[in-house]
């Protein structure tokens, strides 16, 4: 309890608030622009906050993560493109609503849903994270290596590759973090004898290339979109009508959105699909779903936002990310020496609990932003291409530069964001490699670690329980889905369908 | 044209897994060189059996992938994308004789390349937006920049 009080007096920082409101208008900028999303944001961000404080940092970190995902709503309702992909489904209801004449109250209900889904999430953070940690605190090595097989086993759904793809990619993350010096034994592995390489590769201008430079040569084919703004007199809070229509829609989905969060690598993404299809499954005008239906936008932003906390809660509990953006803000803890998992909750309780609390800020934050300054940062998606991307370009690579003071950086960030571009040409996603080049390292200390404890005899590792849980559960996200869709194509019913 | 598309199809299909399976193997390899620890100095494994396991995971998901989940290609790479990366490659060059200058160089050319065509707004971006990101990093973050022809006029 005392930890819960420190975190809040931590906010009484004026330095930490002037950081937390510029972080959420920025955050806010950034989700808005079509390209740029909270986990590309969060990873340019990383390098300028090595010089914070670690609540400062990562407070920032979160507030993009928070903001950014908010702000996908304002370009998918007012220009039909989403901000970022988890308000994909936004533009479902929401643009044909502002094509109506009705772009204020589609914004006012997004920004609405995205709070009460925000804020609900912390809460669930709150009370969850430190019940996760005290449960994971019984954990020994082989336990930890099974929880992060299985986080590592969720990359299968992530980031809308193929699920074979996708652990191709998250082992050839893992592949990259064996480069360097082996922690365990001090011997050089990949380095080809070049020193650089001898701390292995870092996490931060990996990301930058995959996640900033990537996108940048992404857009390269996307010039000749042509996007049409709609104009918007004012936005407006959701009427009492509004509010009766939807409140069911917003608990339903915050509830969704969180659980989805907390799974292992699944996102914002994920959780706003989900609240969007539940809401129309449960709504009583199914119909009017695609045409502009208030339910749509609130149970896809109700979705999206609380996902954000609930993804917290692995991250900090037990150090496995559960989004995207959750692996940059883990490799921001990372860089700063802060080991997520349980201690995280006896040795730095006010300092989990301060990231709790700003976050709980930032959502409450930008609901007076979305309320009041939604048309003002509806006009940052006016920023020209041609001014924005060479723009970004300079910042990623200032920012690999910056972290290590390092030119082999910026030339790791422009080799990976040109391998990272054809991943994506190839149909591979590229965050199971940023999370692959997060966990590697970790796995490899669990399974090395787990060796010893075990005289080198791995499968009893399956006597344990905890242990032989966390294998099956493996083996339901890796195999799960072809099994349900086999057993859907033999069912009777279907056969007699068919 | 269709036939073209179907041999890049084919192509990629196959390819892709190829180059996998070669970098996985030539990991492999690599790691064979690896020093080997005594027994009571390995901890659990030996340094090359970790990066073995995952070049051999590697392998078997790329013949699934292969046989079970074709690569298709997503977009088609177009000439502006080939030439952004050329830019690219312009800059590593460039950086040589100093990294702000090939910051401006680069936003500048990328700007005309995707079609800008005002000199006030190129010039801003390859000039001014460097110069600004500059004095930001020395100034307020610290950062000291590798010296090169502009820089050492700054820091003398």
């Amino acid at each position: 309890m005392e930890a819960f009080w420190a975190g809040l007096a931590a906010l009484g920082d004026p330095y930490l608030i002037l950081l937390l409101v510029c972080a959420t208008l920025g955050g806010v900028v950034i989700g808005a622009l079509p390209g740029l999303n909270a986990t590309t944001g969060a990873a340019l961000l990383l390098p300028f906050t090595l010089t914070m404080e670690p609540v400062a940092a990562i407070s920032i970190l979160t507030a993009i993560y928070c903001s950014a995902t908010f702000a996908g709503a304002i370009t998918a309702i007012l220009i039909n493109t989403p901000g970022t992909s988890a308000s994909a489904t936004t533009c479902l209801d929401g643009y044909p609503m502002a094509i109506r004449g009705e772009a204020g109250r589609a914004l006012g209900l997004a920004v609405v849903s995205s709070t009460i889904g925000g804020v609900f999430s912390v809460f669930v953070l709150m009370l969850s994270a430190p019940l996760l940690a005290r449960a994971a605190y019984s954990f020994a090595p082989p336990e930890y290596f099974a929880l992060t097989v299985f986080g590592l086993s969720m990359l299968v759904s992530i980031g809308g590759g193929s699920p074979i793809r996708n652990l191709i990619a998250g082992a050839l993350g893992i592949l990259l973090a064996t480069v360097g010096t082996d922690l365990l034994t001090s011997v050089k592995r990949f380095t080809f004898d070049s020193p650089h390489l001898y701390e292995g590769i870092g996490f931060v201008p990996v990301m930058i290339g995959v996640f900033g430079i990537s996108e940048l040569i992404a857009q390269a084919t996307r010039l000749d979109e042509k996007r049409e703004t709609i104009t918007m007199k004012a936005i407006k809070l959701p009427s009492r009508e509004d509010y009766r229509r939807v409140w069911k829609t917003i608990l339903r989905s915050s509830g969704i959105g969180t659980f989805i969060g907390i799974l292992p690598a699944e996102g914002a993404t994920v959780a706003s699909m989900i609240g969007y299809n539940e809401a129309k499954r449960w709504s009583k005008n199914p119909e009017e779903f695609g045409k502009g239906a208030p339910e749509g936008i609130a149970g896809s932003e109700a979705a999206n936002n609380s996902a954000t906390g609930g993804a917290m809660v692995p991250t900090l509990a037990l150090g496995i990310p559960g989004s995207p953006t959750a692996a940059v803000i883990l490799a921001g803890l990372l860089v700063h020496g802060l080991r997520p998992g349980p201690t995280m909750f006896t040795d730095q309780a006010n300092f989990a609990f301060a990231i709790f609390w700003s976050m709980l800020f930032v959502n409450l934050l930008f609901l007076a932003i979305g309320l009041y300054g939604a048309k003002l940062f509806a006009r940052v998606t006016l920023i020209p291409t041609q001014v924005l991307w060479p723009c970004v370009f300079m910042f990623s690579i200032v920012g690999a530069y910056a972290l290590a003071q390092s030119m082999f950086d910026v030339w790791v960030a422009l080799i990976a964001g040109v391998v990272g571009y054809f991943m994506r040409v190839f149909g591979f996603s590229v965050v199971p490699l940023a999370i692959g080049l997060i966990l590697g390292g970790i796995l490899e200390q669990r399974l090395g670690q787990s060796m010893v404890m075990l005289d080198e005899k791995w499968w009893l590792m399956t006597t344990r329980p905890i242990c032989l849980v966390f294998f099956i559960l493996t083996a339901l996200a890796l195999f799960g889905p072809m099994i349900f869709k086999n057993f859907k194509r033999n069912h009777p019913d279907n056969e007699a369908s068919a | 044209m269709q036939n073209v598309s179907k041999r890049t199809d084919w192509l990629v299909r196959w390819l892709v897994p190829i180059a996998l399976i070669l970098f996985a193997c030539a990991a492999i390899y690599v790691s064979t060189t690896f020093k080997k620890m005594p027994p009571i100095l390995k901890r659990g494994i030996q340094p090359s059996d970790f990066p073995q396991l995952v070049c051999g995971l590697i392998i078997a998901l790329s013949l699934l992938m292969a046989w079970f989940d074709p690569v298709r290609m997503q977009e088609r790479v177009v000439t502006k994308t080939w030439l952004t990366i050329a830019l690219m490659a312009g800059f590593a060059l460039l950086v040589c004789i100093d990294l702000f200058i090939a910051l401006g160089c680069f936003a500048a050319a990328l700007s005309a390349l995707w079609g800008e065509r005002r000199i006030g707004v190129l010039a801003g971006v390859g000039l001014l937006v460097p110069l600004a990101i500059f004095f930001l990093f020395d100034q307020a973050f610290q950062v000291r920049f590798p010296r090169g022809l502009l820089t050492n006029m700054w820091y003398g």
